[in-house]
């Protein structure tokens, strides 16, 4: 191809070039094309698991054992909660199908369950892309970084989307956008995100309004499954950046991927392969692992272990509180997150001297 | 030339473009997409419309570019948007092939 002259600056993003990172364009455009088959596989297995684990809490409930009830309810609302962020997710990128209506069906439902307005979801997304983990301009990083015990604790909690998302939905529903809003929503588009949170509300209070008539089953199968799978979906979403470079053109440097069992990449269709996420977002969640092995001799290994992976994190996190090092045993950290124990000690002793001098 | 301002430029022989595939081409600062689908040819601007990222990293569904960075989709038939996050048009081009040698036309003046 001839190029007669420089094109158009193209408007620097955090993608797979500001990376270093390139693939077969060829080989691209294979993994990233659409299929109706292997989005819809997944949706009845979910609604299957569904089925099982509702089923299983129902037989808990009628057992009157408080325990097997707690463990139904966990069941349930882990199934639940770590898909609806999934598929809410993979919706909002418009590649879990390749039909567009079951796509956007998707979207609603599956945002509707995680709590977002899926219109807020899709666009505010878009801003996570192309400024990933930049203070400010990323408009998804819930927490401030380095992170604390009092952040994980908001985050892994829910207390913080929860608060969140209902004072966007409010906004939103009152046409009062956030100048955070109006930046990364197209124009044309904002009274869509105004009806879109009134229905969401709507469905909200009615389900509120149904439940304060004595349809307790909301309570035992959707609200408190809800609740409860909220903390194991958000140790996943917790991973994605957690104790990683803010700020940075890479994502390799910004970005985690992990390793997780078979359970945990269908809850949470594949996003593990975080970083390949990143660099080729057009790429479907079905298409990830083959996007990993391409990918593989040009990225950071994945971090090993779901549960190790959380455990560290919070270790870190309260080490860090309490004027610790913080060092993860495995856990891949950017430089400026760790404090190895013996300055952390020195800080401490220079506190206590500057204490004792004032 | 088709008129005083606009011109056909030769891009690449027609062999160089796959069925349901697309190309670059860049010329004087600016820059395009070439596609064939169906048999049929279109071009378009090469640079998305929501946040100037280039679509031949995209996906071509049917007749629809999907932008690579936040899936943003066009109908390349008539350069509409085609599903959020974009909501301004892209620019289309006529293309032509004459004697196995692919052409745009393109504003000169």
């Amino acid at each position: 191809m001839t190029t007669l002259a420089a094109p158009k600056k193209i408007l620097p993003a955090t993608t797979a070039a500001s990376s270093n990172v390139s693939l077969d364009r060829k080989l691209v455009r294979n993994l990233a094309q659409r299929s109706d088959k292997p989005g819809l596989l997944w949706l009845a297995s979910w609604i299957a698991a569904l089925a099982v684990s509702g089923f299983l809490l129902s037989l808990a409930v009628a057992s009157s054992s408080t325990l097997l009830t707690l463990a139904a309810t966990l069941l349930l609302g882990t199934i639940l909660t770590v898909p609806s962020y999934a598929i809410s997710h993979e919706c909002a990128h418009g590649t879990a199908f390749r039909t567009r209506w079951i796509n956007e069906t998707s979207l609603w439902i599956g945002s509707l369950l995680y709590f977002e307005e899926p219109y807020h979801r899709r666009y505010s997304h878009t801003r996570h892309h192309t400024y990933t983990w930049h203070v400010d301009k990323d408009s998804q990083m819930p927490f401030d970084t380095p992170m604390t015990l009092k952040g994980w604790l908001l985050e892994i909690s829910g207390v913080a989307l929860v608060l969140y998302e209902s004072k966007v939905f409010v906004r939103n529903a009152l046409g009062q956008f956030s100048q955070q809003t109006l930046a990364f929503t197209p124009e044309n588009t904002l009274g869509r995100l105004k009806w879109s949170a009134r229905a969401c509300i709507l469905i909200y209070a009615t389900l509120v309004l149904l439940l304060a008539r004595g349809e307790t089953w909301i309570w035992t199968y959707l609200l408190l499954p809800r609740l409860l799978g909220g903390p194991v979906m958000l140790l996943f979403t917790l991973l994605q950046h957690v104790e990683l470079k803010e700020n940075s053109p890479s994502i390799l440097e910004s970005t985690r991927s992990f390793t997780t069992s078979a359970i945990g990449r269908w809850l949470y269709m594949n996003m593990n392969n975080h970083i390949e996420h990143h660099l080729y977002p057009q790429v479907p969640f079905y298409a990830l692992n083959k996007l990993r092995q391409a990918v593989e001799p040009q990225v950071p290994a994945p971090d090993k272990g779901f549960w190790r992976l959380n455990w560290e994190v919070l270790s870190v996190v309260v080490r860090r509180s309490f004027g610790l090092g913080t060092r993860a045993r495995s856990l891949r950290q950017a430089s400026h997150m760790i404090v190895s124990d013996k300055d952390a000690k020195q800080a401490k002793t220079v506190t206590f001297a500057h204490k004792t001098t004032l | 030339m088709t008129s005083d301002s606009n011109e056909w430029l030769f891009v690449d022989t027609i062999d160089a473009l796959d069925e349901d595939d697309f190309m670059r081409f860049d010329h004087r600062g600016e820059t395009y997409i070439l596609y064939k689908v169906k048999g049929e040819l279109f071009a378009t601007d090469g640079l998305c419309t929501h946040e100037a990222q280039h679509l031949e990293d995209g996906v071509l569904i049917g007749h629809i570019i999907e932008c690579p960075l936040h899936q943003g989709r066009f109908d390349i038939r008539n350069g509409k948007c085609a599903g959020g996050p974009v909501c301004e048009h892209l620019k289309t081009y006529r293309v032509k092939v004459e004697a196995g040698r692919l052409f745009i036309e393109l504003r000169t003046g």
